[in-house]
């Protein structure tokens, strides 16, 4: 279960950094979705995610943690909020400029 | 006394944004209400203050009345409230500015819901003991800062907002694994238990990365030099009455950040966070004089201005010892009020230009139209250069005196001479606005945005200046406390 977890929380990184570095804006906000899905999943496996286990059950040795659980709840509500926010700006923006190419939106730089 | 006082300056200006939301229908209601809740705000963090500084002892409060480290603490320490008693000053002006200001973003409905957000998020971050609620408070902050752009009179404002919104989730997913790690290792998240933990056992696994990248996370938010870039941008690109807020007090969690993690979190560990703290302050007040001698745009001038004196405050924060702990303090709340009037008066300055903007060929001569405002910026320009008889000399003198006494004589050579930088682009910026006969053709508007409020602050500038005993005295005094974290400690677990 621990490598199953690595992995997938490896993979997820990696995808979500190649997205990011993407030129396309809409690709960098879906890597940044990943990304905190990514950080979700690590939460979870810090509190000894067992999948199958209650948290705060009473058998020794094997049970989840529950605070990380909430934690990662909070994070998914905020991440929801903030990636709607981030698809409207962009709707705005790309609306504006004609493009969502990053490298053409060059308008601060002057 | 009532611990229900640390919670009142998160809760009333929380409370406060629904029902200006309420408000939509009624600008002028809505905007009396704003300026009364941050009042309101400013005279309890005042109140809180006073009690602890007499008190000597910290003020706690446990949300929803569970026991320390498992629920929500609530701490109202003298760095943390001051912090606060400064924020809630320069929001509230920020405020008084807003509606004397002729910005069309100004009369949207939305503007100070968002505002008074902005606020509950800032000072929650000043006063929570505990890690996650402070990436709650700092999203809060973020999101309401980004929509506050992404509103601007300037189009350029809903690019500027993305790329600082990009940085943000950058940096709360640096803070999430950081507090992932923190949890993994000593399976706390309560600030005073995990400094506790941590001085108890310094090494374990995965602390230093946690550590590593908190610092990160600290970093974007002050936008310390490798990660500055969004800065500029995105203070110049904001409405005047938020750009004033965002360059002054919202860059300050980031300092605030600092002192915890030096004095608090890590204090077995903290050797090379300093060294780090030097080395980034020095280069940042290297490349902010000369990235701001360099701008052509004069809130882009002063958003670099403050990358440099955040430099400073670095600095301080990086010898850590109580003098220069007692410096970093006067420092971070003069730059607060120095930096908010100047870029008051810059978007003052716009406001009247023919085109909109801030550049530097458009307000050429224009601050003729306003006499008044020339006498402002030119203190302002003194107080951030650090010359007497203001603020800003108090700051600086404390810091070159602590420089001395900590015996770091190459980072002091350094700041010393690159501070004289700070005087040459400010008076340039003065030179350029008020003295400078305007384009042929070009002609100031008779109307512009209000001064009052870079009025009060350059008043309090001075006033500060001439009369600076009691905020050194203050500062001193939270140098002492954060020097001693044990009592922190003790009063976050409830006298355990």
């Amino acid at each position: 279960m621990d490598l199953l977890q690595a992995l997938a929380i490896g993979v997820m990184f990696g995808v979500g950094v190649f997205q990011l570095l993407r030129r396309n804006v809409i690709r960098t906000a879906i890597g940044m979705l990943i990304l905190s899905n990514a950080v979700n999943l690590f939460l979870l496996t810090a509190g000894a995610y067992d999948g199958i286990v209650d948290a705060y059950t009473n058998l020794a040795g094997q049970r989840s943690d529950a605070l990380p659980q909430a934690l990662v709840l909070t994070a998914i509500v905020i991440s929801l909020a903030g990636f709607s926010f981030v698809l409207a700006l962009l709707y705005a923006i790309s609306m504006r400029l004609g493009t969502a190419d990053s490298d053409e939106m060059d308008r601060l730089k002057h | 006394m009532n611990p229900h006082l640390v919670l009142l300056p998160i809760l009333i200006p929380l409370a406060g944004t629904p029902v200006a939301l309420l408000l939509r229908r009624r600008p002028r209601a809505q905007s009396a209400w704003a300026l009364g809740v941050m009042l309101t705000t400013l005279l309890v963090s005042l109140r809180l203050l006073g009690v602890i500084w007499s008190g000597g002892q910290p003020v706690t409060f446990q949300l929803g009345g569970w026991p320390a480290p498992f629920g929500i603490t609530l701490m109202g320490d003298l760095l943390g409230v001051t912090m606060t008693v400064m924020s809630a000053l320069v929001l509230g002006l920020g405020l008084v500015y807003a509606a004397g200001c002729g910005d069309r973003c100004i009369t949207y409905p939305h503007f100070y819901p968002l505002f008074l957000a902005l606020a509950a998020g800032l000072i929650g971050i000043f006063l929570t003991g505990d890690i996650f609620n402070m990436f709650v408070f700092a999203e809060l902050l973020v999101i309401s800062g980004t929509a506050l752009t992404a509103i601007s009179d300037d189009p350029n404002g809903t690019e500027a907002a993305y790329k600082y919104f990009f940085m943000s989730l950058l940096a709360s997913i640096f803070l999430l694994i950081a507090m992932g790690s923190l949890y993994v290792a000593y399976g706390t998240l309560n600030m005073a238990d995990l400094a506790q933990r941590i001085a108890a056992e310094p090494a374990r696994q995965p602390a230093p990365l946690a550590m590593a990248l908190l610092f990160a996370f600290f970093m974007v938010k002050s936008a310390v030099v490798p990660f500055h870039f969004w800065q500029p941008d995105f203070h110049a690109a904001s409405p005047t009455p938020v750009s004033a807020m965002l360059s002054s007090v919202v860059v300050k969690v980031g300092v605030y950040g600092f002192i915890r993690m030096t004095t608090l979190l890590f204090v077995p560990v903290a050797a090379p966070l300093k060294t780090a703290l030097i080395v980034l302050g020095v280069v940042g007040v290297i490349f902010g004089g000369f990235t701001a001698l360099g701008a052509t745009h004069a809130k882009r001038m002063l958003a670099y201005s403050t990358l440099g004196q955040v430099g400073f405050i670095l600095v301080a924060i990086g010898w850590g010892t109580p003098a220069a702990l007692t410096a970093a303090i006067i420092l971070t709340f003069n730059h607060s009020l120095i930096k908010a009037a100047m870029l008051m008066l810059a978007g003052a300055v716009a406001s009247r230009a023919p085109v909109k903007s801030a550049s530097f060929d458009v307000i050429t001569g224009m601050g003729k139209a306003i006499p008044f405002g020339g006498v402002l910026f030119f203190i302002g320009a003194l107080a951030l250069a650090g010359v007497p008889p203001t603020n800003g000399f108090v700051g600086k003198l404390t810091l070159f005196g602590s420089g001395i006494q900590a015996q770091a004589y190459p980072a002091l050579l350094l700041i010393g001479v690159f501070s004289i930088m700070t005087l040459m682009y400010v008076i340039r910026a003065f030179q350029v606005i008020w003295w400078t006969p305007p384009a042929e053709g070009q002609k100031a508007k008779s109307k512009g945005d209000a001064l009052l409020a870079p009025a009060i602050l350059i008043g309090l500038c001075v006033l500060l200046g001439l009369w600076s005993e009691p905020l050194a005295r203050l500062a001193v005094d939270i140098a002492g406390s954060v020097g001693n974290p044990a009592l922190y400690i003790l009063t976050a677990l409830g006298g355990r």
